[in-house]
Parts: structure tokens; C-alpha cells; sequence
């Protein structure tokens, strides 16, 4: 569990929560401040669906008044920088992919052969029509870069609530992170506008066993603004540090390849 | 009879006078009977325009579908929506289409397009499609023996893509149960040219167009064309209440910013014609009551020798009402070849009007009864209007009175 929270931070932040909890540790007693804690959390957080690396197959399930749609993917990440996408199934969208690289990712649709750059301008648009945005892939915030911490808590719960930096362009006015104290995992996640008003909740539940970690295995996003739409993503499987996943999944090279 | 005996003398008696208040009235005529022909002919031409290239008499949709276009407002059984259609015999043709934005590319470069599937058969006899094909040929609904789908580009696209007859068009939108769409097709017609309404659009054969939307079947808009465009209202409401679970408007409210300008217009073209009236009139006043002015004392012996007032002042009317119909005569004798040629041949505007949207390049007149007989009723009625009061004037003179004055 050490070892995926501190994969989640960058050098120069690894430093300063040294530093900081070196400083902590002479003057006081072992406590961490909360914002120091939350950041960890959320950290920790983040990094839990990919590990090092890790490979997945899950299903989506997009569900809107007018129809209700099922995807079955395969997924496989190193660390939060470099994902990849393949959509297995309907026979349709069989081989469609999406190529995450750091800040920037890809999309390939084998029926034309063609890769697709999915420009800045698109980072909110939906991916593949579900209520995800590609922004959720992409992560292209780091939410603990951009946005300020304060730690709540309750015997059971974490609550981080996320207000952006000053100075900072954010996509959301705030966002409430809530966290299961006893498993560490996240509960749900609500992402408020401007004004204060809840556009989108993330809910995770029904923690399963993925090599010897409990990890919710479903995820649902409700956009609050549009009635009745819904997107579920269950994970059929989910592997730590897989042997077959190296870097040379993640190319443009891999993307084009037919499937 | 012999009243209208003495009213023709007297319009003869001063016949200068009477020429120029005929002129004035014809030249009102003349006037009104162009602008009339001019507004009709113009909107006429324009209405037949795009009804003919798009828009139909009359459509159908889903709910709010013209005024909210959504990919899931769809009319499900077109099929059976076909079968009454062609059953009705005030209907003359009709087609289906589903319309979809998206992107299109070529190998080197990308474009925003609009896409519109049609029934290919049924759109030749409904809309002006087949007419615009400016190069290439108008496309089948099969595939290739490649397995691709045809598919006619606006040639504005074929411009920015950079793409001809032949070439492989890619095209990405989404479809309708969200997936993403993305399909090759093969360039085989080019629709008008870079500067049509059609330029940027992509023309697909319909079952392409809900395959590569994923709407198997089902379509987005109906539109009909009718016998007559002047039932569209009519036979709009008839449909409507044949098809309660569907939209079903005429092309005034489809094209409704269009027809809301041409109604303000042609009000604003009728008031003008109104005032012109009214100016021509003031002058017909004066010279009414003039002849009656100067013929007080006729009127004082007329009296004297026992006419009665009614006799005077229906004398007085019949006069100006002759001459009212003689100037119409005048006016429609001028007016009926100006206007014959004006609606033959008409004139190019130098500089093309866009009217709600639509684009109005050429002026041609309309050749129609009611282009004359309105005007015509205008101006007689005017006339007689006018010939009451003055016609009561002249019939409430006292003979000795009358008989006294120079």
C-alpha cells in the first residue's frame, strides 16, 4: 500500500512531503497535517486502478432514455501517464482503440484505418458516447496539482473536498472526494460548476478482490443535467504488473495495428 | 340610361382636364398592378425555388424535431408512413430523409459537412437533388464491388478536401445509439457549385446513411410535395390529424423566418401602394370638385326645373366612376404587355437579396387575375368613395341660390 501512494507523486512533491514530514517528525509527534494527508489520499486514490502497471477487461454500460448500450473493453496503463484502450466487442465498434500518452491521446477507428488526435478543444466531449469525457481518460488535471485540499473526517470516511488554485484554469468549481477509511477506496465522487450547482456524481461500489486488493469493481457516473443517462463500467478482471504489458503497447505504432 | 348619357358628356365637355385625371389614375394603376406583380412573381419564384430544392410543400417529424433537431427524434415506421402518403391523391411525390453532422476527410485534409441520407427514387421526383449534379452522375443506393456505398459531395467539400470523382471519402459523426460513427465512401457525383446552399453537404443513399448512424429504418424528416403549393396549410392540417404521433407543417412554418419576412415585406409593399392611392385620390378630389364647383349653376337649373338630388348626385358618381374605369381601361391596356414581358423575361438583380435564409437572385413579375383585379378594385372604389360627398354637395344646392351666383 506504501508503495502505490508514493507512485503517485511526483519527484519534487515526494521531496516536500519529505521534507515537510522530516520537519514534522523532529518537532512534533508523528502527525501528518491534513492537507498533507489528503493530498496521499487522494493520491493513493488515483494511482489504485493502475498500479506500476496493470492490465483489465471491463464492460460499459451506457444507458440513456433512448437506448442502452454494452461495450466490452480491454485496458492496460503504466502508472497514470500511458493507457491504451481496445474496445472488444459489439462487433461493430470491435477493435476501435485509444491511445493515451501523458497529456495527449488518440483515437483509432479500424473500419476507415485511420487515427484520430482528440484535439484539447474535445478534452470534455464525451468518449465513445458514454457520460465519461475523455478528460477522465486522459487526466489531464492532476487533481492535486491544481486544486487546494481540506481533510474531513468521520469514523469511516474520508471527505476531501477540492477547491481550485487560485490562478488556475480548472474544468470544475469543486469537487467532494469521499473515501472508505477501512478498505482506502473511493466511495463517490461529486463534480460541482462554477457556481456551486452538482453537474456529474461517480460512485464506486461492490469491492472485489483483484490480486489481494478490495477494489470497487463498479463505477457509475450520472451526469445530474441529463435525466435518465447513466454510464457503468464494471471490471471483469483487473491484474497488477502483468508480464505482457511493456512499453511498446503504448505507440502509435501498436494503435494503427489491426486487431 | 339617359343619366349615363349626361355623365359621359360631361367627362368629354372639359376633355383636357379629364385626360389628365385619367393619367393620374392609370399611372396609380399602372403602378399598383407592377409592384403587386413584382412581389408575387418574386416570392412566387422564390417559394417555388426551394420548396422544389428542399424543403417540400409540406414535412413530417418527430416531436420538436424542426425546431430541436435531435439524432433520436426519428419517425419509426417510414414504411407505413410511405403507404398513406402515396395512397393520397392531392400528394404528387414525397421522400425520406435523416440528416447528421459530422466531419469529413480525405487523406490529406478535414471538413465539417452536413450529412443528409435520401431515398435516392423517391427524392429524383420530389426534390430538384437530381438537377443539381453539376458533375459525375446521380448515385445508386448499392454497394460496390468493393463494398463501399456512393455517396454525392457538395462541391464546396470536394474543394476543401481536395477530392473529385472516384476518391474515397471518410466520414465520423456519431450515431444514434452513441457510438461512434465512421464509414469510407466513394465520391460519385458532385452536388452544384462553391457557392450553393449545398456546398458543404454530403448526399448519402438512405439505408447507407441509418447504417452509418446506426437508426436501421427509421428516418428524420418526411417531405412532400403536393398538386397545388397553395394547399400545403390545408392539406398540412388534414395530415396532422391523420398522424397524431407525429409534426406534420406546411413550409410556412418550416421555412417560417422566411415567410414571416415576406409577409412583413409584402404588408410594407401594401401600405406604400396605399399611400400612392391615396396621393393619386387628393388629386381626383380636387378635379371632382372642381366640375361640380363650376357647374353650380347647371345644377341650380337642373334642380329648378325639377331634378331630383339623388338624380344629381348619382350623376355625379356615375361620372367619376366612368372615369375611374376608363383610366383602369387606360392602365390595363399599358400594363398588360409591360407586365407580359416583365414576367416573361424579368431582370437579374445586380446584387442577389437573401430573404430569411433564402437567397433571391432574379426579379421576375407574375401574371395573374389577381395582380389586376385588385389594384382595379382599389382604385374604382376609391373613386366612388370620393364622388359621395362631392355628389352630396352638388345635390344639396338651392336652385336660387345657384341661379344668383356668376
Amino acid at each position: 500500500m506504501e508503495s502505490l501512494a508514493s507512485n503517485g507523486h511526483s519527484h519534487h512533491q515526494l521531496k516536500a512531503g519529505l521534507t515537510c514530514s522530516v520537519l514534522f517528525l523532529c518537532l512534533f509527534s508523528i502527525q501528518v497535517s491534513g492537507a498533507e494527508r489528503a493530498i496521499e489520499i487522494i493520491d493513493e486514490m488515483e494511482a489504485l486502478y493502475q498500479g506500476a502497471s496493470s492490465s483489465a477487461t471491463m464492460t460499459m454500460i451506457v444507458e440513456t432514455p433512448q437506448f442502452e448500450r454494452t461495450m466490452e473493453m480491454e485496458a492496460s496503463s503504466i502508472g497514470t501517464e500511458k493507457s491504451f484502450i481496445r474496445i472488444l466487442s459489439p462487433r461493430k465498434d470491435r477493435g476501435i482503440a485509444t491511445l493515451k500518452l501523458d497529456m495527449e491521446m488518440w483515437n483509432f477507428l479500424p473500419k476507415i484505418n485511420r487515427v484520430i488526435k482528440v484535439p484539447p478543444s474535445m478534452m470534455m466531449g464525451s468518449w465513445m458516447g458514454s457520460d465519461f469525457t475523455n478528460d477522465d481518460l486522459v487526466k489531464q488535471t492532476t487533481l492535486t496539482d491544481e486544486y487546494s485540499l481540506t481533510l474531513e473526517e468521520t469514523d469511516e470516511q474520508y471527505a476531501i473536498i477540492l477547491v481550485p488554485k487560485e490562478e488556475t484554469v480548472t474544468v470544475w468549481g469543486k469537487i467532494d472526494y469521499i473515501v472508505n477509511k477501512e478498505y482506502m477506496v473511493p466511495v463517490a465522487q461529486n463534480f460541482y460548476d462554477d457556481n456551486g450547482e452538482i453537474i456529474r456524481k461517480l460512485e464506486f461500489s461492490e469491492l472485489r478482490d483483484f490480486s489481494g486488493r478490495m477494489i470497487p469493481s463498479r463505477l457509475e457516473m450520472i451526469p445530474m443535467n441529463k435525466e435518465g443517462n447513466k454510464t457503468i463500467i464494471i471490471y471483469d478482471e483487473l491484474k497488477f504488473d502483468p508480464p505482457e504489458v511493456d512499453e511498446s503497447i503504448f505507440t502509435l505504432r501498436n494503435l494503427r495495428s489491426r486487431f | 340610361m339617359l343619366l349615363l348619357k349626361l355623365a359621359f358628356r360631361n367627362i368629354f365637355r372639359q376633355r383636357r382636364r379629364s385626360l389628365l385625371t385619367a393619367i393620374s389614375m392609370a399611372g396609380g394603376y399602372i403602378l399598383c398592378t407592377f409592384s403587386f406583380s413584382l412581389s408575387e412573381g418574386s416570392y412566387n419564384n422564390a417559394i417555388s425555388f426551394f420548396t422544389l430544392d428542399h424543403t417540400g410543400h409540406v414535412q413530417i417529424h418527430k416531436e420538436d424535431y424542426l425546431q430541436r433537431p435531435k439524432i433520436h427524434k426519428t419517425i419509426d415506421d417510414p414504411e407505413q408512413l410511405s403507404e398513406i402518403l402515396d395512397s393520397r391523391e392531392d400528394i404528387a411525390a414525397h421522400t425520406l430523409r435523416v440528416f447528421a453532422p459530422g466531419i469529413a476527410y480525405s487523406d490529406t485534409d478535414n471538413s465539417p459537412a452536413q450529412i443528409i441520407g435520401v431515398d435516392l427514387e423517391r427524392e429524383r421526383t420530389t426534390s430538384t437533388l437530381e438537377q443539381k449534379v453539376s458533375s459525375g452522375s446521380y448515385i445508386g443506393s448499392d454497394l460496390d464491388s468493393d463494398g463501399y456505398y456512393s455517396a454525392m459531395i457538395g462541391a464546396g467539400l470536394a474543394n476543401s478536401l481536395n477530392i473529385g470523382l472516384g476518391d474515397e471519402l471518410i466520414l465520423i459523426s456519431q450515431g444514434a445509439d452513441g457510438s461512434v460513427a465512421n464509414d469510407i465512401y466513394i465520391v460519385n457525383g458532385i452536388i452544384g457549385n462553391r457557392d450553393s446552399p449545398d456546398r458543404n453537404t454530403v448526399f448519402l443513399p438512405l439505408v447507407a446513411a441509418q447504417e452509418f448512424l446506426s437508426m436501421y429504418g427509421r428516418v428524420h424528416e418526411v417531405s412532400i410535395l403536393l398538386n397545388d403549393e397553395g394547399d400545403s396549410r390545408s392539406e398540412a392540417s388534414l395530415l396532422q390529424e391523420e398522424l397524431q404521433d407525429l409534426s406534420v407543417a406546411p413550409w410556412q412554418v418550416v421555412e417560417s423566418t422566411f415567410y414571416q419576412s415576406m409577409q412583413t415585406d409584402k404588408q410594407g409593399n401594401n401600405f406604400s401602394m396605399g399611400v400612392i392611392v391615396f396621393l393619386v385620390f387628393v388629386g381626383v378630389l380636387n378635379t371632382v370638385l372642381m366640375s361640380v364647383l363650376e357647374r353650380t349653376r347647371e345644377f341650380g337649373v337642373l334642380k329648378a326645373i325639377g331634378s331630383r338630388p339623388t338624380k344629381i348626385a348619382l350623376m355625379i358618381t356615375l361620372e367619376t366612376g366612368l372615369l375611374a374605369s376608363l383610366s383602369v381601361l387606360m392602365g390595363l391596356l399599358i400594363s398588360l404587355p409591360l407586365i407580359g414581358w416583365f414576367t416573361a423575361v424579368g431582370f437579374e438583380l445586380a446584387q442577389p437579396m437573401d430573404v430569411g435564409g433564402i437567397v433571391m437572385s432574379h426579379m421576375t413579375g407574375e401574371m395573374s387575375f389577381y395582380v389586376f383585379a385588385i389594384p382595379l378594385a382599389l382604385i374604382v372604389l376609391f373613386a366612388l368613395l370620393i364622388s359621395i360627398p362631392t355628389g352630396i354637395r352638388a345635390a344639396r344646392i338651392s336652385p336660387t341660390e345657384a341661379m344668383r351666383s356668376t
